[in-house]
């Protein structure tokens, strides 16, 4: 097997609950194993290629607090991890609580069973590698309306040897609460480092309560980096989420909403850019379990080079989830011959009485556009960077909060 | 004598590996308005989309001098800095990116080519809403996206507004009458008119002689078959019209 499960001791195997989860994900690891091209789910992304690298988990890595916080042009509480550590929070508003992991596992027995419940790790054998390793990672409490936004930082100095970092969320937002809630995966130094994030998020959402989550992955450009977003909605709760994606040789943003009450609706939008060999994959999987639930999504991709775009997105409807709506739209354009998207639409409708949508598209740069602009005097490169900027400007206008947005967009820089 | 805007001599060029020009000459000083006429077919946009570097179109031989350089060895939007300008017959439309910022991006690659500082922002805005006005084109229509759901008027009189902000040198204008009504084509004209200087110089691209009587040409050329059949004053297009194309074309033949 691979040095991405080591027999090493950590923090809390003492604990005879932790230490039954950890061997439950460890087993599971080990009887999926790394998928290949032959398991369904991964078979666009093919992680193997990659992980052919090896990562080996990186046990205790410095405790200390850093000093560091990243800037952001807003004002936000910001939690932040150095090297998948969690390093400390910013003043926290009213309404909101945050603890690392470990110790709502330790003290807070109440709360295990919210772990492990929304991630299936059956059928994910990274959400089983990162519960074999579970350790890391914050409890986010939303107990009210809070307004300032909380910015999760996972800062990465690349060491020379190829980590791995697991990192574990939970997020709880109380009925009739609300919040934002950015993701930023960040690096510095050598952007050729190779590194391996791997991070699951379960999220509740409580009856009435929102929560908007963007996240940004901007990994070096060896690194690889997998997330499952596993979420619950209580009744007329939301959850609006947008993912950027634009580092990583190989990455994986994975969202699982179960829109479990009536009245829970969903917003799932999401845009990736990428060049070189990159292989990038938006996979959505949305339950309607309930009459009166709503789900949207639009993901729309940038891909030059001889990079890959993958959309798999799934909208399943049980039997009783009349009267539901389930929209589903992904756009590619692709810059150069050798670019690639592959799309794997999946809808399974079993009540009557639904609206029900899906559409891909991919084309390429309109040439027609692009002269237009030069002859006008704007340089080709400027027009290219002006198209896909305008390509993207719709999915991007998705996530509200304008602060956020601006910053977001300052992401969308040169390609070719 | 000052060298000429542009001098086209003996040019063989086509597109798709069809040759569509086949000998042409035309020589454009400042401050003259020239007006080649044809019929369908015969050449011409495919004449103005190589003076602006379209892609896909070929010059087998020939040159083209524009201020006495060779135009073929600039890019197509050093062209454009260079100071000539193509107003399209079917501007594209560019949803996601509005005018504003549009002709910022480009007034500014030009000022930037030429050594000026680049305009701030409300500089340019004030001036792109005082240009417009003359347009008839008013402050909300600029704030949208670049000819999304612009009819066949308002897109030629933003082609004009282009024009008057980037201040071309040498301005083609490419079937700038089709799909305009009167009242249109009297602004886009008047447009037009008011940007003639000395120093600059129109070339007038038509099918019909109604242009000519708003934009009086110096020069009015038929064109026919890839190449300039017959030059005269303005009273040729007036010929034209009475006469039709075929009579050019046959006359030729003989």
């Amino acid at each position: 097997m691979t040095k991405l499960l080591q027999d090493i001791k950590l923090i809390g195997d003492e604990i005879p609950w932790l230490k039954d989860f950890r061997q439950k994900g460890k087993d599971e690891f080990i009887s999926q194993g790394i998928p290949t091209a032959k398991t369904e789910a991964w078979k666009y992304t093919k992680p193997n290629r990659f992980l052919a690298n090896d990562f080996s988990f990186c046990p205790q890595g410095s405790k200390d607090i850093s000093p560091y916080s990243i800037e952001v042009p807003f004002k936000a509480c910001q939690i932040y991890f150095e090297n998948g550590i969690f390093s400390h929070h910013d003043e926290l508003p009213e309404g909101i609580e945050v603890l690392p992991l470990i110790e709502v596992i330790m003290f807070h027995h109440d709360l295990r069973d919210k772990i492990g419940a929304l991630a299936e790790i059956k059928a994910h054998p990274f959400a089983a590698l990162n519960s074999a390793y579970l350790n890391e990672g914050v409890y986010i409490h939303i107990s009210a309306n809070v307004t300032t936004p909380i910015v999760f930082v996972n800062h990465i100095t690349p060491q020379p040897n190829g980590n791995m970092y697991n990192l574990r969320n939970l997020v709880v937002v109380d009925d009739n609460s609300s919040a934002e809630v950015v993701e930023y995966y960040c690096y510095e130094g050598d952007i050729k480092s190779s590194y391996l994030v791997n991070v699951v998020n379960e999220i509740y959402i409580g009856c009435g309560a929102a929560l908007k989550h963007y996240k940004v992955q901007d990994e070096a450009f060896k690194a690889g980096h997998i997330a499952l977003n596993s979420v619950k909605i209580k009744a007329d709760g939301l959850y609006q989420s947008f993912c950027l994606q634009k580092g990583a040789d190989l990455s994986r943003n994975e969202t699982k909403v179960v829109l479990a009450e009536e009245g829970a609706t969903t917003e799932v939008n999401a845009a990736y850019m990428m060049n070189g060999w990159a292989t990038i994959d938006t996979t959505t999987d949305i339950e309607h379990l309930k009459p009166f639930t709503k789900s949207l999504q639009l993901v729309k991709g940038v891909i030059g080079g001889q990079a890959k775009g993958v959309f798999q997105g799934k909208i399943h409807i049980a039997p009783q989830a009349v009267k539901t709506e389930g929209y589903q739209l992904h756009k590619a354009m692709l810059l150069s011959d050798e670019a690639e998207v592959d799309v794997k639409p999946e809808l399974e409708i079993f009540a009557d009485d639904v609206k029900c949508s899906h559409g891909s598209a991919s084309g390429e740069l309109d040439q027609e556009q692009l002269f237009y602009m030069q002859s006008r005097g704007v340089g080709k490169d400027k027009a290219k960077q002006i198209l896909i900027d305008a390509y993207l400007n719709d999915v991007i206008a998705k996530i509200d909060n304008e602060n956020i947005r601006l910053w977001v967009k300052s992401f969308i820089g040169e390609h070719d | 004598m000052a060298t000429p805007l542009l001098e086209i001599e003996d040019l063989y060029a086509g597109v798709d590996g069809k040759e569509i020009i086949k000998g042409f000459n035309l020589t454009i000083n400042a401050g003259e308005i020239h007006a080649l006429m044809g019929p369908n077919g015969a050449g011409k946009s495919t004449l103005s989309n190589i003076l602006c570097g379209k892609p896909g179109y070929h010059v087998t031989s020939g040159r083209i001098l524009f201020k006495g350089q060779d135009l073929l060895k600039f890019s197509a939007e050093d062209r454009a800095r260079e100071g000539l300008f193509l107003s399209m017959q079917y501007p594209v439309e560019i949803p996601g990116v509005s005018i504003t910022s549009f002709l910022k991006h480009a007034v500014n690659a030009v000022r930037q080519y030429k050594g000026e500082d680049e305009l701030d922002t409300m500089e340019f805005i004030k001036i792109l809403r005082q240009e417009g006005k003359k347009l008839g084109l008013d402050a909300d229509m600029i704030k949208r996206d670049v000819n999304v759901g612009f009819s066949g008027g308002e897109k030629k009189r933003l082609e004009t507004l282009q024009m008057s902000i980037l201040k071309p040198t040498l301005a083609i204008l490419d079937e700038a009458d089709s799909g305009l009504d009167i009242d249109a084509l009297r602004v886009v004209a008047e447009g037009v008119n008011a940007l003639h200087t000395n120093d600059n110089a129109l070339l007038v691209i038509t099918h019909y002689q109604r242009l000519l009587n708003y934009i009086v040409p110096d020069f009015v050329h038929i064109y026919a078959d890839g190449k300039i059949v017959k030059t005269g004053g303005k009273e040729l297009a007036m010929e034209l019209e009475q006469k039709g194309y075929a009579e050019f074309v046959k006359e030729r033949n003989d």
